[in-house]
């Protein structure tokens, strides 16, 4: 087959700035290098208007770089004659969940990236019923949008870009607008589809909670990738997190402010049963 | 929360008309209604009412869907034969209250009346309760096709309206949640003049349209995320075949057609 | 009691073959003063009941009342009801529909029928209280501002009615960690230096079991559990069945608890455990 390059999504030197009315220019990235790797998980935290969006806009083609690149598996995003290729290596889930079902009922609407592939009909009906059982929505297949529940409707989203058969999910935010309980679903979902797949995810998200799961963590603020590392270290460097308005899972900030108060607590506690677990040596002695 | 039912919605099932094809299922609509409104015959117009429940026994659709398709015209119905009774006159007497006559002329025509309504009514909703809106969509869309030799996008408007229908439900709910959170803020949505309601309507319609051009934006972008090109060639997920049963249903609706020109029904 | 519900029950289109009963035999009182939080996974009714309270919704059967009195009545009546009781929708900013932050704030007091100068007033006041200079945000356009700014226009635009309940369906949904806090020491506020009770309905409760003195927990339309806050964060395989998790400070007391540890499980805040964390010091063995 080839070597498959290492990185499926490479961002060079990438900037975009957004052109208002008039002559104003409102810059949104600037010297973006990142690299998603393949069958990696990442995290992608910042601020409102950090350019979290727009960065993942640029990896799935919806907008031309302003200055540097965005290669995809080696093609460029500029290439546009290659644009439905790019689209089909790397899908989209967005925020909203209502506003990015199309169709009346849900198997049209997981079809509706496979008709803009052109896929033969037969094929079509066969990747549908094939995701659908994957995703648990065989039961939901001939329901209406409106019937379904945040969640479903999110997981709906996720089988209409599987069935494409992605390297790469792009997720915006994909539990902003659901409750706890569709939250898990989604990104139980999304999870699996990792681990036994090997697909790539690019996760954007305000809560740190969220990206404890990720391989890799990257901080981006004011259009500038300001940091990247392992959630152990990014999640718990709480110095940098509240610098950009951002605060750490309750363990970690429970953790710092104990360490000020003299407890032995290891400095990449991240999760709840290690911040136990280093506590619980302060049993009394009696 | 609430389960909305709408007035001709989709309901699945596996009968015989539920397997026509959607095109054909218009076209002989078109042909019936036609048939219809063009026979004459007492007996004839009788003949297509008992042919009509027919169908709507093969769909095997419960009539509990159809009686609530018929209930927002029944008033129309009866008032129209109420009219018809007791004000065309002709024939045969029937009843004579004091100077005040029904004649066999006025039950005849109003019979005739309320059953092609019937009729009418029935065959449409069979049509929209055993086919689904997109595909209903689709069929159009093909019959309007020789329009794109003019210049018409009818793929797009094809489009358009089934994405349309797609949200019908979800603005409804919306518009109802809406104007609840109005009404907390004291809203008065029925008091007062037309001119009054109007302007009144306003913290409706302005917020609607501003969600409606976000949710447009927002679906824009997901479609093209997905592949979506304007113009571009799609493939679909149900084709609509048209199978030997779907020529056997046009060539018998033809058929009655030719007899009753044939015979002046 | 300030709001009471007796054995209220909702049927969404009883009579066809599609009715569901949304709400089953609710009971629950609501003290004046108090900050209540309501509680449950989706569809299980939350926003059916706060429907109810403003009069938004008729009951089935069963009867909600106001300061002892059934609401419920003419139109007239529901009005008043209205200026007493606030309701705040799910992304209120989402009802925009005006050219200035005034006329927005002001279309709730000028459905009441106030006059002019009374609007001035009003619009002031309720700008004045969610923390936003009304000199510098009166003549702004309500589309213009950050998210955080249109949602405290949105409150400003209720508590124009200067009502003395005010309930609010998920307050903080789309808003981050700074916006959140912002907004329930808002509420704090309200609810500490002017009285205001406060009935909060929501999903995510991190910041608001602070404030929160009792806590009613809706599943399937049914009420299942009503008591102070202690009482039901007490019970976490309860909570647990019923679809909800602890907040996570106080999980983070109970596993400690669980451990082993002598600490208090009633714990809702970081500052709160941090103190009562530091309580073991002196008695364990391994300090830095």
């Amino acid at each position: 087959m080839g070597n498959l390059p290492e990185s499926l999504i490479k961002a060079r030197e990438l900037g975009y700035h957004y052109v208002g009315d008039g002559e104003n220019i409102y810059p949104a990235l600037k010297g973006i290098n990142l690299d998603v790797r393949r069958g990696e998980y990442l995290a992608v935290i910042g601020p409102n208007g950090s350019g979290k969006t727009t960065l993942l806009k640029l990896f799935n083609a919806l907008l031309d770089p302003s200055e540097g690149e965005v290669l995809v598996e080696g093609i460029s995003t500029v290439e546009h004659d290659k644009i439905p290729m790019i689209r089909q290596i790397c899908g989209m889930i967005f925020q909203n969940p209502d506003n990015q079902l199309v169709a009346t009922t849900v198997e049209e609407d997981i079809a509706f990236g496979l008709e803009n592939l052109n896929i033969p009909s037969a094929e079509i009906r066969q990747r549908v019923v094939e995701v659908a059982r994957r995703l648990r929505l065989d039961k939901l297949l001939l329901h209406p949008p409106h019937q379904l529940s945040g969640g479903e409707k999110q997981r709906v989203a996720i089988a209409g870009i599987l069935a494409m058969r992605p390297r790469c999910i792009l997720m915006d935010e994909p539990t902003a607008m659901l409750d706890p309980a569709g939250s898990k679903e989604v990104l139980q979902t999304v999870s699996d589809l990792h681990k036994n797949e090997g697909i790539a995810i690019v996760h954007i998200t305000h809560f740190p909670e969220e990206a404890v799961f990720a391989d890799r963590v990257a901080v981006v603020n004011n259009g500038c990738l300001v940091k990247e590392g392992s959630p152990e270290v990014i999640l718990t460097d709480l110095k940098l997190l509240h610098e950009f308005g951002l605060i750490g899972t309750p363990a970690v900030e429970l953790a710092a402010l104990l360490r000020n108060d003299g407890f032995k607590i290891p400095n990449e506690t991240l999760h709840n049963r290690e911040l136990v677990r280093a506590l619980c040596s302060f049993r009394p002695i009696n | 929360m609430s389960p909305s039912i709408t007035l001709g919605q989709y309901l699945p099932g596996n009968s015989l008309v539920h397997h026509l094809s959607p095109r054909i299922k218009i076209a002989v609509l078109i042909i019936l209604l036609i048939l219809l409104f063009s026979l004459q015959n007492f007996i004839a117009l009788a003949v297509m009412f008992a042919l009509v429940l027919m169908l709507l026994a093969a769909s095997r659709i419960p009539l509990r869907y159809f009686i609530k398709g018929l209930r927002p015209i029944l008033l129309i119905i009866l008032f129209a034969l109420v009219i018809y009774i007791f004000f065309t006159k002709g024939g045969v007497v029937l009843l004579r209250i004091g100077s005040f006559t029904i004649e066999s002329e006025g039950l005849r025509q109003g019979l005739f009346v309320i059953t092609r309504l019937l009729v009418l009514i029935i065959l449409s909703l069979l049509v929209t309760l055993t086919t689904t809106p997109l595909s209903l969509t689709h069929g159009m869309g093909y019959y309007l096709k020789p329009l794109s030799k003019v210049g018409l996008p009818t793929e797009e408007i094809a489009m358009v309206m089934a994405i349309a229908l797609r949200f019908i439900p979800t603005l409804m709910e919306e518009s109802q949640r809406l104007m609840r959170a109005q009404v907390s803020r004291g809203a008065d949505f029925e008091t007062g003049s037309i001119f009054r309601r109007a302007k009144n309507l306003v913290p409706l319609i302005v917020p609607l349209f501003i969600s409606a051009f976000r949710r447009a934006d927002d679906l824009a972008l997901a479609m093209e995320a997905r592949g979506y090109r304007l113009g571009a060639k799609r493939t679909r997920l149900h084709e609509d075949v048209i199978a030997t049963r779907d020529w056997a249903a046009l060539l018998f609706v033809l058929a009655l057609l030719a007899v009753s020109f044939y015979f002046k029904l | 009691m300030f709001i009471q519900t007796d054995k209220l029950t909702h049927i969404y289109m009883q009579g066809t073959p599609f009715a569901a009963e949304a709400l089953s035999d609710i009971s629950f009182s609501l003290a004046k003063g108090r900050v209540a939080l309501l509680l449950g996974p989706s569809g299980s009714g939350k926003s059916t009941l706060i429907q109810h309270l403003n009069g938004l919704l008729k009951p089935t059967s069963g009867q909600v009342y106001f300061n002892g009195n059934p609401v419920g009545g003419s139109k007239a009546e529901l009005l008043k009801l209205r200026r007493r009781i606030g309701l705040v929708f799910q992304m209120p900013e989402e009802q925009f529909f005006s050219e200035s932050v005034y006329d927005e704030v002001a279309f709730a007091p000028r459905n009441l029928g106030l006059a002019d100068r009374e609007l001035d007033h009003r619009v002031e006041r309720a700008l004045a209280r969610v923390g936003l200079e009304p000199a510098l945000f009166t003549k702004r356009h309500p589309f213009h501002l950050s998210s955080g700014q249109k949602r405290l226009v949105a409150l400003a635009a209720v508590l124009s009615l200067e009502p003395e309940v005010l309930i609010l369906d998920e307050p903080t949904a789309g808003l981050d960690p700074a916006g959140r806090r912002r907004l329930y020491t808002l509420l704090d506020d309200l609810n500490k230096k002017e009285g205001l009770t406060l009935l909060i309905a929501t999903h995510h409760f991190d910041e608001a079991v602070a404030l929160a003195e009792q806590v009613l927990v809706l599943y399937k339309g049914k009420l299942a559990m009503d008591g102070s806050r202690n009482k039901i964060f007490s019970n976490r395989e309860e909570l647990v069945k019923l679809g909800l998790a602890l907040p996570p400070i106080t999980e983070i007391m109970h596993d400690l608890a669980d451990s082993g540890l002598p600490v208090n499980r009633d714990i809702y805040t970081l500052e709160e455990a941090r103190t009562e964390i530091n309580n073991l010091k002196g008695s364990g063995k391994n300090e830095s």
